[in-house]
């Protein structure tokens, strides 16, 4: 039911901005997909699309064999911004994010995310009265209230702190092990990628396309700081710097080739 | 704010002196007591004029004029600003002629009106209506053109209809807005309403006004003005103290004086 299939898909903006360009991509029932790539290489564009909140120009989406055509009640999004309503209070918020659920399925299910998210007591206050994690936090309960079979994530982390960033990737993961989404995730974050991704597609700019999709075979519970890790994610870096092209070299000093083939 | 317990009493100290000077300037004589009656002979006549039920009389024609013509302009405008807002289209096709018919001072229409609708209460109405009308229209206009496209996506993501949108995100969105709108559009409408009381009316505080100018009595002149100053402020103190739950949620610096 939850298998993505992007085909195909075209992006020009009415300014004649090609954002992106024949990109198609495929994400198993369950799997964590994360997007890498140099900025203004359509990663947005295409979360925006599968989501619904803009058109194609061309290909299509479809969710378990379905075309999709606007937004559908199984994709939910975490964006960048914790965009909570300023009007509602923690556990409204919470709650917005079901809005097919019956009142009792929704207050039930949101006093128990509450407390997976680590903001039991926190229910009556006001978004404005907590820190960014904190907002993140509400914002991916949010997310999953309504157990979406898709779920999407533009940088979600990417204004956090690195313990903050680190937590939360902790806490995703476990909900998703209880969940089973399948996650769409876009970053900048190699670290990121390479600590909760199956697989990492690269991107390309101008136009954005896809340039390289690598499988991660590391088993989970990932540790960060284990060499393997750090061979994974010198893997990605090369890609991204051969994504990149002549004019954005990131400063890789050691060939991909030196490096010791760990898959 | 300053650890005062009471920190409204502070704004009382100005009026309480200058009343205070007053009355002892009258007293020995500095002041011309007939033509600026002090404090204490402002009081009596409220007093006589309450014992004789013409107080109440006046304040009840002019308070149901302006609550009357606030509704209705707050209404209209409240309903233009939110289709014009809402639609590309019939801000094209409305909002020229509604800035156009703005640009006319709302005075202006005074004669017209009297003409058209008769000199006693439906176009006395209209001019409060109206000049309530415009600060509520902009309001709710420019309020919902500047909801965060943002928030409104968050809506469509999780499956509102554009009716949901409306009710869950726009109006929630512009409602610190819109309150800031009817505030100023009930201060134009006590400003209006006296414009109208002084076109012509057998009572009200407006008319208590010019009869004042024409008897010579400045007292209920003054009288008058005080009475307008309590209730405009009464007025406007109720519509914050009902939208104060309603807006708890804002972040601004006037929330947490
Ligand atoms: N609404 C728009 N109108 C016109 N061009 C746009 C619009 N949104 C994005 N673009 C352009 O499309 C391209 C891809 O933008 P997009 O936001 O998808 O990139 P991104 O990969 O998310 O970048 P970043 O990593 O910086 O967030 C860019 O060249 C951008 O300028
Ligand atoms: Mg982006």
């Amino acid at each position: 039911m939850t298998l993505l299939t992007i085909e195909h898909l075209n992006k020009t903006y009415a300014d004649g901005t090609e954002a992106l360009r024949d990109v198609s991509v495929r994400a198993a029932d369950g799997e964590i997909l994360a997007i890498l790539g140099g900025s203004g290489c359509g990663k947005t564009t295409l979360l925006r699309l599968v989501a619904g909140l803009d058109e194609a120009s061309g290909g299509v989406i479809s969710v378990g064999g379905e075309r999709m055509t606007g937004t559908h009640r199984t994709i939910s999004a975490v964006f960048q911004e914790p965009r909570l309503l300023p009007w509602l209070n923690v556990e409204q918020n919470i709650g917005f994010g079901g809005q097919h659920l019956s009142a009792e399925e929704r207050s039930g299910r949101t006093a128990a995310l509450l407390d997976r998210v680590g903001l039991a007591g926190y229910g009556k206050r006001w978004p404005k009265d907590l820190s960014g994690g904190q907002q993140q936090r509400v914002a991916i309960a949010r997310a999953l209230i309504g157990h979406p079979g898709i779920l999407l994530l533009d940088e979600p982390f990417s204004a956090l702190d690195p313990f903050t960033r680190g937590s939360l990737h902790e806490l995703l993961l476990a909900l998703w092990q209880e969940m089973k989404p399948t996650v769409l995730m876009v970053t900048h974050d190699v670290d990121e990628a390479v600590f909760l991704a199956d697989r990492i597609v690269v991107m390309q700019p101008r136009p954005g396309r896809v340039h390289e999709t690598i499988t991660m075979n590391l088993p989970r519970p990932r540790d960060r700081i284990s060499p393997v890790f750090d061979t994974v994610k010198r893997r990605i870096m090369h890609a991204i710097d051969r994504s990149l092209g002549e004019h954005g070299r990131i400063g890789l000093r050691q060939a991909a080739g030196e490096l010791s083939p760990w898959w | 704010m300053g650890g005062a317990a009471r920190p409204w009493l502070t704004g009382l100290i100005v009026p309480v002196l200058l009343g205070v000077a007053w009355e002892a300037g009258v007293r020995f004589g500095l002041i011309p007591g007939r033509l600026m009656p002090p404090p204490s002979a402002l009081w009596h006549s409220a007093v006589a004029m309450t014992h004789a039920g013409e107080l109440q009389t006046h304040v009840a024609a002019t308070l149901w004029r302006v609550l009357t013509g606030f509704g209705i302009g707050a209404a209209t405008g409240t309903v233009l600003g939110t289709l014009t807002g809402a639609s590309e289209r019939a801000r094209l096709l409305l909002d020229p002629t509604i800035q156009g018919v703005r640009a006319i001072p709302s005075l202006a229409w005074v004669p017209l009106f009297i003409l058209w609708l008769g000199i006693f209460e439906t176009s006395k109405l209209a001019l409060v209506a109206l000049g309530v009308f415009f600060p509520v229209y902009l309001g709710v206009l420019s309020s919902i053109q500047d909801v965060d496209r943002k928030l409104v996506e968050v809506g469509r993501v999780f499956g509102l209809t554009s009716f949901g949108i409306v009710r869950r995100i726009t109006m929630p969105a512009i409602m610190p807005v819109w309150i800031a709108a009817l505030r100023s559009g009930l201060g134009l409408g006590f400003m209006f309403v006296i414009a109208a009381e002084l076109m012509g009316a057998s009572e009200g505080l407006g008319f208590l006004l010019l009869d004042g100018q024409q008897m010579g009595r400045a007292d209920s002149i003054l009288v008058a003005m005080v009475t307008f100053a309590l209730l405009g402020k009464l007025a406007d103190g109720m519509i914050v103290g009902l939208s104060r739950p309603l807006l708890r949620w804002q972040d601004t610096v006037r929330a947490r004086l």
